[in-house]
């Protein structure tokens, strides 16, 4: 029973950060209705830029700033040069997809050009570890899960209250007919990705803490994970991709805690596989819309 | 000839092979598949473990025997096209567009985690090795005579591919996978089982891609999870784009450009002026250049020249009633 309490409080760490970077990658996915096979590397960008800035500055608070920073504005480098550029030529999404896989692969690389292939250490003093209720947490820990609910409720502050976010649902509902009401759809989806991209970035910052290392292909093998969160939830709606990360992120800490970790990859992905084929427009979607292509 | 632009031409006509497998499953039929770098592995391991004998201790791997190459191969093939049939079945069902491209980067990454980490069925990290100039003794070949015969091998099997798949696109059933690819709802229409097409299309390819396997373990001599990776896919799509995806011509003018041409080109990189001392900086960075460039070609042909170099023939109607919307994807 301990062994399971414990395992939990590792749980909600993963899916915390699973959950930011899900719900980044599903609004990107909302306002653009294609999949970015590149946002891993946004997470891998908010890592370098955070451990360059924690090496000049000795701040984690800048360091964090700066990974959400160099996220966003990756991002808006990713829509503004390839994505928004193919959907304006009227690409379909699976060329997209594939644009954006090639993408991955010129930042990968690029990455490795300039810092190596190698794994970069970067951990924080995660302090003495407490017990809290029956979990038993580091500060770090603790950290890491209130910054992601905090992120997350303000994510959906401005999606459900601002005025921004209420163009940011049309777009996402029917691009069409939000520019014929006067909205700058283009716009619109590079401020999406912006703000994803700052979401995304600080998930990377954590994420490369919660490890304790990175390399320039840590993101990719987080985005296979993302995807899966996001597809098992449905992909473009946040809430149901926030419940779908939270799931994804139990069931495979505590899969990873009774079998062995090195399998995560193959779980998440039978997750993945069994939930496309059983309800291909996620869990806990009921929209008659379909999803292929 | 050196001995260098012996392997260069080697390595090109097996990288042609999968190439066209490639081609069948992406050109024709029309799925992004990514789980294609899965089949030549698949070919490449059971290749090494039908004929390099009986595990070792600490080496564990499944049967062990030491069969006659050429065997091995067959079954290696088929093996190929069984887990193709399998993944295909799940995955072309009712699956499109990114769904099926999703669902098949799961099935590689399943099977690069079973054979990386699960040791009783390849050996896990340290993969496979010891299968060395297969078919030589019978002949009665040294290593270095060796080299061309295995070359010569190399180009026969590309050309006798080359020639199948010539024949294969211009077949009813090449012109029926087309079809799927253009308009499903069409070819349902005029009575094609899509699903069925589609599969035989999908184990065809996954059956060029063990074969390419089965070839490359032979040429690599050993095979191992550092050997290959999930993402090596980028370079084959990137060869069938560039040279022309649906027209065989096409990929093998692509399998030049990128698989002869900017593969080779970081070998030549240093030499430039400037660009020697690259090199001293860290090992990967001319592995990684050659990564930017083909990423930058995928993207850049996908947006300016989706039909590539060489692009597919079209049927157009020659009064010119009818206008062939221009395919993208």
């Amino acid at each position: 029973m301990h062994d399971a309490l414990l395992t939990l409080g590792f749980a909600v760490v993963t899916a915390s950060i699973l959950a930011l970077s899900a719900v980044a990658f599903t609004l990107q996915y909302a306002v653009t209705n294609v999949a970015n096979v590149s946002h891993g590397e946004i997470l891998t960008v908010g890592a370098y830029a955070a451990y360059l800035v924690h090496q000049r500055t000795g701040s984690a608070v800048a360091a964090a700033v700066a990974a959400a920073l160099a996220g966003g504005l990756a991002a808006l480098a990713m829509h503004s040069a390839v994505i928004g550029p193919f959907i304006r030529f009227g690409a379909t999404p699976t060329v997209v997809f594939i644009a954006t896989l090639g993408m991955s692969f010129v930042i990968q690389n690029v990455l490795v050009i300039f810092f190596g292939a190698a794994n970069v250490a970067y951990t924080l003093d995660p302090g003495a570890p407490r017990q809290i209720g029956p979990f038993l947490f580091t500060p770090l820990d603790g950290e890491i899960v209130v910054s992601a609910i905090a992120i997350t409720a303000a994510l959906f502050f401005i999606i459900s209250r601002t005025k921004f976010g209420k163009a940011l649902r049309a777009v996402s509902q029917n691009r069409e007919l939000a520019r014929v009401t006067g909205i700058n759809a283009t716009r619109i989806a590079g401020a999406t990705f912006f703000l994803a991209g700052l979401v995304a970035g600080y998930a990377g910052f954590i994420l490369a803490e919660s490890v304790g290392s990175f390399s320039p292909y840590f993101g990719f093998g987080f985005f296979l994970i993302t995807l899966t969160a996001a597809v098992a939830g449905g992909l473009g709606r946040a809430l149901s991709t926030l419940v779908g990360a939270v799931m994804v992120g139990l069931i495979l800490e505590f899969a990873g805690g009774y079998v062995s970790a090195s399998y995560n990859l193959a779980f998440a992905f039978a997750i993945l596989a069994i939930v496309i084929l059983v309800r291909p427009r996620g869990l806990f979607t009921n929209a008659r819309r379909t999803v292929f292509e | 000839m050196s001995a260098y632009l012996v392997s260069v031409l080697t390595e090109g006509s097996i990288f042609g092979i999968m190439a066209l497998g490639l081609n069948v499953i992406w050109g024709w039929s029309g799925d992004f598949d990514l789980a294609y770098y899965g089949y030549i592995a698949v070919g490449a391991y059971m290749t090494l473990v039908l004929t390099i004998g009986p595990a070792v201790a600490p080496a564990h791997y499944i049967l062990g025997l030491t069969l006659p190459y050429p065997v091995a191969v067959g079954i290696a093939v088929i093996t190929s096209m069984a887990v193709g049939l399998a993944v295909g079945s799940i995955a072309l069902r009712h699956l499109r567009g990114i769904y099926f491209s999703i669902v098949t980067l799961g099935a590689v990454y399943v099977m690069y985690v079973l054979a990386g980490q699960y040791v009783p069925l390849f050996d896990g990290y340290n993969g496979l090795s010891g299968l060395f100039d297969p078919m030589g003794d019978w002949f009665g070949l040294d290593y270095l005579s060796y080299q061309y015969f295995f070359l010569g091998l190399s180009l026969v099997l590309f050309g006798l591919v080359f020639l199948f798949m010539w024949r294969v696109s211009n077949s009813r059933f090449g012109m029926a996978l087309r079809t799927l690819r253009e308009d499903e709802r069409a070819a349902a229409a005029f009575g094609r089982d899509i699903y069925r097409l589609k599969l035989k299309g999908y184990v065809l390819g996954a059956g060029l891609g063990g074969f390419a396997g089965a070839l490359f373990a032979a040429y690599l001599s050993a095979f191992n999870p550092s050997a290959w990776s999930p993402v090596e896919i980028i370079v084959l799509y990137s060869a069938v784009l560039v040279g022309g995806r649906g027209n065989i011509w096409g990929v093998g003018l692509g399998v030049l450009i990128m698989g002869l041409l900017v593969q080779e080109s970081t070998r030549f990189l240093p030499m430039l002026p400037g660009l020697g001392q690259l090199n001293t900086v860290h090992p990967q960075v001319l592995l990684a250049m050659r990564g930017v460039i083909i990423g930058l070609v995928l993207v850049l042909f996908l947006r300016f020249r989706p039909q590539g170099l060489l692009p597919e023939r079209r049927f157009v109607d020659r009064e010119g009633a009818l206008t062939v919307a221009p395919q993208t994807a």
